[in-house]
């Protein structure tokens, strides 16, 4: 891989800037020998909860207008399948890509469970950690409610010392609010963003089309979002934020270096073509080399704007 | 026998991915067309019951984005497939208007087969474009000297797949049911099946048609295969979307777990 595209952060060297998202690349294993795996920055594993989950009634996926809807359910193995069937697949087979397992729970003690069952286990860098689950104490999603965010990435602090990346909700005010919070309690990095909520509807049926009525859109649709959302993160903090939302090109994955993130991460995209990382990452080293820029590093956070540009309110008109 | 019928997941080796050139698509019903693409690799190990995703690529962004599963109908010695597509919506209209020429994403071949015992009669259970994996699998398998009955039902005829065609590609006429009874016998295609003595029976089509022949089979004891549809996000056990319940209450995938199920695996209550 061309040398241009490595990037120094948490505390190690990705090989690119490109991770496959967490929900689109299973446990790896599902791509071996399909795509080069282990030529890629890195991926972020399906969610782990200490229990195992079952996930939502079909249908669980749909087309949406320039991306797809989904409602999986956070279904995944559960901590201890995941720590002897998957995670010996990826200590044993990826060499250089990273691995962030992403984490999920119902209370701060669940995801501290699982962060704290992990921790001693070998064959991964840190952790992403998705705050877009319900808070059973408070109702609420720990990524919309501030003092329980604060809380959970201080406990999560408390119990590992290895990467800790809150991926965070663009279902909130001020998305700079959520990633101040994180940064002051310990954490040492951003995923930005998850899924819009939305809905389809079957109108002959008169019916949701997903199972469970409502899910997450991503895809291309939402590139424009998370662009404005990680640009709003990447300046409201000090620590690195990884960009995720609708990237299918490098061109896109190059709007959010720009915008502030040190890495990007492939989701939807993938479910469209399995190469789409590896042609994004080829086409980030390849815009390098014709811009003459050694190194992607000089890229982020290099938007160019008037002093004045604060984008603190969304323009009108 | 085919040699390589044994379920591909796990250590199998891995789906090709590739921009197919379509070589034609006719109509050959109302709503349906044949399309043929050029897949050399995919048609040499794609076994019967198996599928391909098959898009546009990443810079389609109109239906469809994602792409769709088919279950491949038929392999040619000198590599084409033949999918068949019926007219559903934006998606499958876009797949439905490819030209001679054009090229569409595929990935394949995925998903479980069909396994077959050798001395058994076979009897395929096809409603609507359902039939697609009989084509490949009853054409095949007759040929390696298996007993395959094929039973094909439609609404009505404007919508049957050309039965000169079927004939072509699986070496005997199929017996055909219209619920309207304007071709073929009149009724429902699960009418026809006659499922005494040792027989393998082997559906696809409409969820109500494999639940009325799951039905019978839990009544009357046969073996029964399914083949199950569900919307699906990428056709390789990532996404997890395409699930259908099992019989113990579990969630299976239809990628990588089916698309082939025995059908006393699943839950067959409605809803």
């Amino acid at each position: 891989m061309v040398s241009g595209l490595s990037q120094s952060v948490f505390g190690t060297e990705f090989q690119t800037p490109v991770l496959l998202a967490s929900g689109t690349c299973g446990y790896g294993r599902e791509y071996a020998g399909l795509i080069p795996l282990d030529e890629l920055g890195g991926l972020v594993t399906k969610a782990v909860s200490v229990e195992p989950r079952t996930g939502n009634p079909p249908h669980r996926v749909a087309e949406t207008p320039g991306g797809m809807i989904n409602a999986i359910g956070l279904e995944n193995v559960g901590l201890d399948a995941f720590i002897e069937e998957k995670l010996p697949w990826l200590r044993e087979n990826l060499a250089r890509a990273k691995v962030l397992v992403n984490v999920i729970g119902r209370t701060t003690d669940e995801y501290a469970a699982v962060v704290a069952g992990l921790d001693e286990e070998e064959g991964f860098l840190g952790y992403e950690i998705n705050v877009s689950c319900p808070n059973v104490r408070g109702g609420t999603l720990f990524g919309t409610d501030e003092a329980a965010l604060g809380e959970l990435v201080a406990r999560l602090r408390r119990e590992s010392e290895r990467p800790l990346i809150v991926k965070l909700t663009p279902n909130v005010p001020d998305i700079g609010v959520y990633a101040r919070i994180c940064e002051e309690n310990g954490a040492d990095g951003l995923s930005t963003i998850n899924t819009f909520p939305g809905m389809l509807i079957d109108i002959r049926r008169r019916r949701p089309v997903i199972g469970n009525v409502s899910g997450g859109i991503s895809g291309p649709a939402i590139l424009p979002m998370g662009v404005y959302l990680t640009w709003r993160a990447a300046r409201s903090c000090s620590i690195p934020v990884i960009g995720i939302g609708g990237i299918r090109s490098a061109d896109d994955a190059l709007q959010y270096i720009l915008a502030g993130a040190t890495l990007v991460q492939i989701g939807t995209s993938s479910f469209v073509d399995p190469a789409a990382a590896v042609t994004v990452q080829q086409g980030i080293a390849a815009f390098l080399e014709s811009e003459g820029v050694e190194a992607v590093s000089e890229l982020v956070g290099g938007l160019r704007t008037s002093d004045s540009a604060e984008g603190s309110a969304p323009a009108q008109g | 026998m085919q040699a390589d019928l044994e379920p591909r997941v796990g250590e199998s080796p891995a789906p090709v991915r590739h921009r197919a050139p379509v070589v034609s698509n006719r109509r050959v019903a109302a709503d349906t067309w044949w399309l043929e693409l050029e897949s050399p690799e995919i048609a040499r190990r794609v076994a019967w019951g198996q599928f391909v995703m098959i898009g546009f690529g990443l810079e389609h962004l109109a239906p469809p984005f994602l792409p769709r599963p088919f279950s491949v109908g038929w392999r040619s010695p000198d590599g084409r497939i033949g999918l068949l597509v019926r007219r559903f919506g934006a998606g499958s209209a876009a797949l439905a208007a490819l030209r001679p020429g054009e090229r569409a994403l595929l990935l394949g071949p995925l998903g479980r087969p069909f396994r077959l015992e050798a001395a058994r009669r076979v009897v395929c259970v096809a409603g609507g474009v359902g039939l697609a994996p009989f084509l490949i699998l009853a054409g095949e398998a007759r040929r390696q000297g298996l007993a395959v009955e094929l039973l094909y039902g439609e609404l009505s005829a404007e919508r049957v797949f050309d039965p000169v065609l079927i004939e072509q590609l699986t070496d005997a006429p199929p017996q055909i049911w219209t619920e309207d009874g304007t071709l073929g016998r009149h009724g429902r295609v699960t009418d026809g099946l006659d499922a005494s003595g040792p027989v393998t029976v082997l559906g696809c089509g409409p969820t109500a048609m494999l639940r009325a022949l799951a039905g019978r089979a839990a009544r009357e004891g046969f073996e029964l295969q399914v083949s199950v549809e569900e919307h699906m996000g990428c056709g390789v056990g990532t996404c997890q979307g395409c699930v259908v319940r099992s019989a113990d209450g579990r969630w299976l995938k239809a990628c990588t777990e089916g698309p082939v199920f025995d059908a006393s695996d699943l839950s067959w209550s409605p809803g």
